[in-house]
């Protein structure tokens, strides 16, 4: 297990299921400083025990730059082949149902599971 | 639905309530600013809700005030960042945030002080918006940011406004009086109640 928190955030790698957890709010300044997050999600994608699951259940906001991570991040799940990401979203936290359909406009295979 | 500000004499105060939060960005570096973005934004989208009726039994806010609540939020956050990361340093125009309540609309609006060249980039850019189809802007950008290794100013946070949480964007660019080589440009976001995304009519 990997994980990456701040004062307002947490973001933990779970190797074994390939989950990606994210709780609280994140808000960093830019490309450089979410490239650690980045990279931890990355690593999901080397040895995938099938399917990535992103649980962004608990996380309440995420600024454009996080977005712009996301969206890296899915770009590059989008082009390897053969794989599977799951994003597990809420209908409580009014940013998800906003703004992850913008996700699968760039990866149409992606499945969002709003609960 | 309808928010009546009322003043300490209990007659209408207009038809308008508002808030300005001032910044001297010279006064701390950047890094160490950077959290009271999101102190500031988290701030006034809680304030907001005071003025938005209550779909839910109190303390919890209800779908329509949180979906207020976290729309003003975002889009504050989103401006604030931008203005602290384009600023001009050295000129004697303060970072400004204003938040304004009307009985039909939320405005956010943030000035920050530009170099001339630095305004004519964010022009083009607006111009861009303008007259372009957001929803493509937002997805060759999202596209083109994933490629770029630095952070250049990528206007997406401009675009999700618009796209995700349709707010009215406009802007102003200023000269400064005294000093011709820099001017103060002002961005708005405007979320008319009647159709804040999520609400019931």
């Amino acid at each position: 297990m990997k994980n990456i928190h701040g004062e307002s955030f947490d973001v933990r790698l779970e190797q074994e299921n390939s989950t990606i957890l994210f709780k609280g709010a994140l808000r960093l300044c830019g490309t450089e400083d979410y490239a650690p997050i980045l990279d931890m999600l990355k690593e999901a994608l080397t040895s995938p025990a099938m399917p990535i699951v992103l649980d962004l259940r608990e996380l309440d906001f995420l600024n454009s730059s996080g977005i712009t991570m996301l969206s890296r991040f899915v770009m590059e799940a989008r082009d390897r082949p053969g794989i599977d990401l799951q994003v597990l979203a809420s209908e409580a936290v009014p940013w998800h149902a906003r703004s992850l359909r913008n996700l699968q406009r760039l990866m149409p295979g992606l499945s969002i599971r709003l609960t | 639905m309808m928010i009546e500000t009322i003043d300490n004499h209990g007659e209408r105060a207009g038809d308008c309530e508002y808030l300005t939060l001032a910044f001297s960005p010279s006064s701390a570096p950047l890094r160490s600013r950077w959290r009271n973005n999101g102190l500031s934004a988290d701030f006034l989208g809680d304030y907001v809700t005071t003025f938005l009726p209550a779909d839910g039994a109190p303390p919890a806010l209800g779908k329509r005030q949180n979906e207020v609540k976290h729309a003003i939020t975002y889009i504050a956050n989103e401006l604030l960042e931008n203005a602290m990361k384009y600023h001009l340093p050295d000129v004697e125009i303060p970072i400004r945030i204003h938040l304004e309540l009307a009985s039909d609309h939320i405005a956010v609006r943030v000035s920050n002080g530009a170099s001339l060249v630095q305004a004519r980039r964010y022009k083009a850019f607006v111009s861009q918006l303008q007259e372009g189809d957001v929803d493509d802007l937002l997805l060759r950008q999202q596209e083109e940011s994933a490629r770029s290794s630095e952070s250049t100013m990528s206007g997406l946070g401009l675009l999700t406004m618009i796209s995700d949480y349709e707010a009215q964007l406009d802007w102003r660019f200023d000269i400064h009086p005294t000093q011709p080589e820099c001017m103060t440009v002002t961005t708005s976001a405007v979320l008319p109640l009647k159709v804040v995304p999520g609400a019931s009519a």
